[in-house]
């Protein structure tokens, strides 16, 4: 399957956020309770369309503990976006999002999108950090901010979505160049650049072991 | 297997376990003949069994004469179940309740208690009244463990009580195959030797030794059977305080780290094998939660690292087994239970499923998590490093790991390369996890027979091997494979359907890898043409 923008994503936050569910929401469009603990990183792909054109999301979920920060930091490197996520139910990951900005911004470069991410919005009763405080968080820093919920997919495409828009837009006014890889981002190939198995434009590369592969490009993705 | 070099294969007997009686009989004793007609109830087998056994003996210190009990059969009778009986057909777990003799029910005396108990050839099974018994005496801890004392080794300890009216029935003898008495041999000297241990134990070792086995290996009990009773008590006691001093104590008493290790440990605790019912259940969990912190709070170089939660599953499924007398042979009588006068055993399976927990009483559970808090302990102080700050050790580990498969396999690591795919990037979590997702409980149980047999220098060394095998063994379909499909591939191992049989033939290419690159790399052209 060809694509015309390859983005890379990495998903960051506190252990027990969601980072995994909401991955697996949107790659796969399904919820599971009680997700294994993620060790090191995991991986998921999907396509979607941003002004009218494929874009291939490669999607890195990264274990939130601190002991794997040596090893998740790598994973900064070369990406267009980024999903912080917290829990809306504990605060102490609201607490955290600063140390989480820091080390984002220190690691990647300039132009990665950060997407704010408030998760577990369908626990309202159980809520600890309003959404204003969120918002506040989001203008402070510049990023963009929504309340999700992986467990009803309540703004996960979204979430996904328009954070693509906004790194689209920053190629467009010519803020990217796409030439340049460390931006995270790959120009795909029309014709003739699918790897084996191109099929179907959901994997989530942990959890469906039937998915076909995404499209794959000939030169390696990273 | 068949593409190894005969010269270096491991020897294997990957089925002993199952080797019929016949099959085993040669090598037993004269007595052996009886071993075929293993389903009817000849006391004669039983005391050909035993007498068999009792070759291997040497000395004893066990109370009771042993002339009063090699004629009589072993046989535990589970509670409640009228005719149903479990008949322990090898080492431990020793019954709580003991046929022919003047059964101690009250098991105020502890270990002492189950060798009075009478009908069992205490020689033979010395070490395990040793490591099982020491639960007894103990009681003073917290209310759970006063009165599990006898019963430690068997769920009957409750209801047992009621149905030790009802006459006992003559068991059928089911033989031991001829791995189980070398297994037997070695556990009941009164100085186990490790080196032979190790030796036996890294080709499997049969269900209902495997607890005492890992605790003779990972050092928690000493290889001198005299002295586990007292060793089990006071490790357990040790457990218990250490319990009482670091967890059941309020939180404002807690260093900050300390609270966030609790939480962080009780976040994760329910997503610890999650897919597996015996950890769904809430004692197991609690025991697994508590367990974790107090290991946490006494290992602040590293801490409460995830992975380590999923380590400690193997070794409290494996000591919740041995409760539930895992691998122990139950014969069931002809009567109330509807089933007639069959053989049946409580495999992982039934472990794992946790439907049979209700039999653990929580006296029972306490020991099991000192067990294993110990045991854990004793996994983890080999590879400590890999669990401090930036975690050297893993890194270490996947680094070795990608210099092999390019050495052993260079078209692979080439197009691993090709597609991006960075050894960290899927490796990270073998290592971090001893590749614990990568198998269902009971093939990582089979693997870690042989990594706990690895001897004083660790498995370290040789898990980076296994993975190797591992990765190579799916070579043909990797290279066929792009970056997605490979990550997808790697997250998801196709190893649902493997068993004892696959995991032994990893492990034998892994042993070959292991000799050939034994500190020298001058035999990488050997290695190329065989693997």
């Amino acid at each position: 399957m060809s694509y015309a923008y390859l983005f890379k994503y990495i998903i960051i936050g506190d252990t027990g956020v969601g980072k995994s569910c909401l991955l697996l929401q949107f790659t796969d469009k399904r919820f599971q309770p009680v997700h294994d603990l993620t060790i090191g990183v995991e991986f998921g792909a999907r396509m979607i369309q941003v002004a009218d054109k494929s874009i291939k999301l490669q999607i890195w979920d990264t274990a939130g503990q601190e002991s794997f920060r040596s090893i998740t930091r790598s994973y900064y490197r070369g990406a267009a976006g980024a999903l912080l996520v917290y829990d809306i139910t504990r605060r102490d990951t609201f607490k955290h999002l600063s140390r989480w900005l820091e080390e984002a911004r220190q690691h990647s470069q300039s132009n990665m999108v950060i997407m704010l991410i408030g998760n577990k919005s369908d626990l309202e009763h159980r809520r600890a950090v309003s959404t204003e405080e969120g918002k506040a968080f989001a203008d402070e820093h510049g990023l963009i901010f929504m309340e999700t919920s992986a467990k009803t997919a309540y703004n996960v495409e979204r979430a996904f979505i328009n954070t693509a828009e906004e790194i689209h837009g920053n190629i467009e006014s010519g803020q990217i160049d796409v030439s340049n890889e460390r931006y995270g981002i790959k120009v795909g190939m029309n014709t003739g650049g699918g790897g084996p198995g191109a099929g179907g434009n959901n994997v989530n590369l942990r959890n469906s072991a039937n998915a076909k592969s995404g499209a794959q490009q000939g030169s390696g993705c990273c | 297997m068949s593409r190894l070099p005969g010269f270096l294969r491991r020897t294997f007997s990957p089925h002993n376990e199952e080797k019929s009686s016949d099959e085993s009989a040669p090598s037993s004793s004269p007595s052996s003949s009886h071993h075929s007609s293993s389903n009817d109830n000849d006391v004669d087998d039983d005391d050909g069994r035993t007498h068999s056994c009792a070759t291997t003996r040497t000395t004893s210190t066990a109370t009771v004469a042993s002339t009063t009990t090699t004629t009589a059969p072993i046989v535990l009778r589970r509670g409640g179940s009228g005719g149903r009986q479990l008949r322990a057909v090898a080492f431990p777990p020793l019954p709580g309740k003991i046929i022919g003799g003047d059964d101690d029910e009250d098991g105020g005396e502890g270990g002492r208690g189950m060798g009075e108990g009478g009908g069992i050839d205490d020689d033979e099974y010395d070490g395990g009244k040793k490591a099982m018994g020491a639960g007894g005496g103990e009681g003073g801890g917290g209310g759970g463990i006063i009165g599990s004392s006898n019963h430690a080794v068997f769920p009957s300890s409750s209801s047992s009580s009621s149905s030790s009216s009802s006459s006992p029935m003559t068991m059928p003898a089911v033989p031991k195959t001829y791995r189980e008495r070398q297994f037997d041999a070695i556990l009941s000297s009164p100085i186990a030797s490790l080196r032979e241990l190790r030796k036996l134990a890294w080709n499997g070792v049969p269900l209902h030794m495997r607890p005492i086995a890992w605790k003779i290996l990972l050092g928690y009990l000493p290889a001198n059977a005299g002295r586990r009773e007292t060793t089990l008590r006071r490790r357990r006691d040790e457990y218990r305080d250490a319990v009482r001093r670091h967890y059941d104590i309020p939180d404002n008493s807690r260093t900050n780290a300390e609270q966030e290790t609790l939480r962080q440990v009780l976040v994760d605790v329910p997503r610890t094998a999650p897919d597996v019912p015996l950890f769904r259940d809430p004692r197991v969990r609690r025991c697994l939660g508590r367990l974790l912190y107090v290991w946490a709070t006494r290992h602040p170089a590293s801490g409460y690292v995830q992975g380590i939660n999923d380590l400690a599953t193997p070794l409290l499924a494996v000591f919740v087994g041995e409760r539930l007398g895992c691998g122990v042979v139950v014969v069931d009588g002809p009567d109330d239970d509807g089933v007639d006068g069959g053989c049946a055993g409580i495999g992982i399976a039934d472990v794992l499923d946790g439907s049979r927990m209700a039999s653990i009483t929580d006296g029972m559970m306490e020991e099991v998590e000192a067990d294993t808090y110990w045991c854990l302990t004793s996994l983890l102080s080999g590879i400590q490093d890999h669990y401090t700050s930036d975690q050297p050790g893993m890194q270490r580990m996947v680094m070795r790991l990608e210099e092999l498969v390019n050495r052993i396999d260079a078209e692979l690591a080439s197009h691993l390369r090709y597609t991006g795919i960075e050894f960290m990037q899927f490796a990270f979590k073998w290592m971090n996890c001893l590749l614990l997702r990568e198998f269902q409980l009971p093939c990582v149980m089979r693997l870690w027979d042989a990594y706990l047999s690895e001897g004083d220098g660790g498995f370290e060394d040789f898990h980076v091997y296994v993975c190797a095998s591992f990765l190579v063994h799916f070579s043909p379909t990797l290279k066929q494979m792009g970056f997605d499909e490979l990550f997808q591939f790697m997250q998801n191992m196709p190893t649902d359907d493997w068993g004892d049989r696959e995991v032994e033939i990893l492990l034998s290419s892994a042993f070959v890898l292991s000799t050939l690159f034994g500190g020298s790399d001058a035999h990488l052209n050997v290695v190329r043409n065989t693997i």
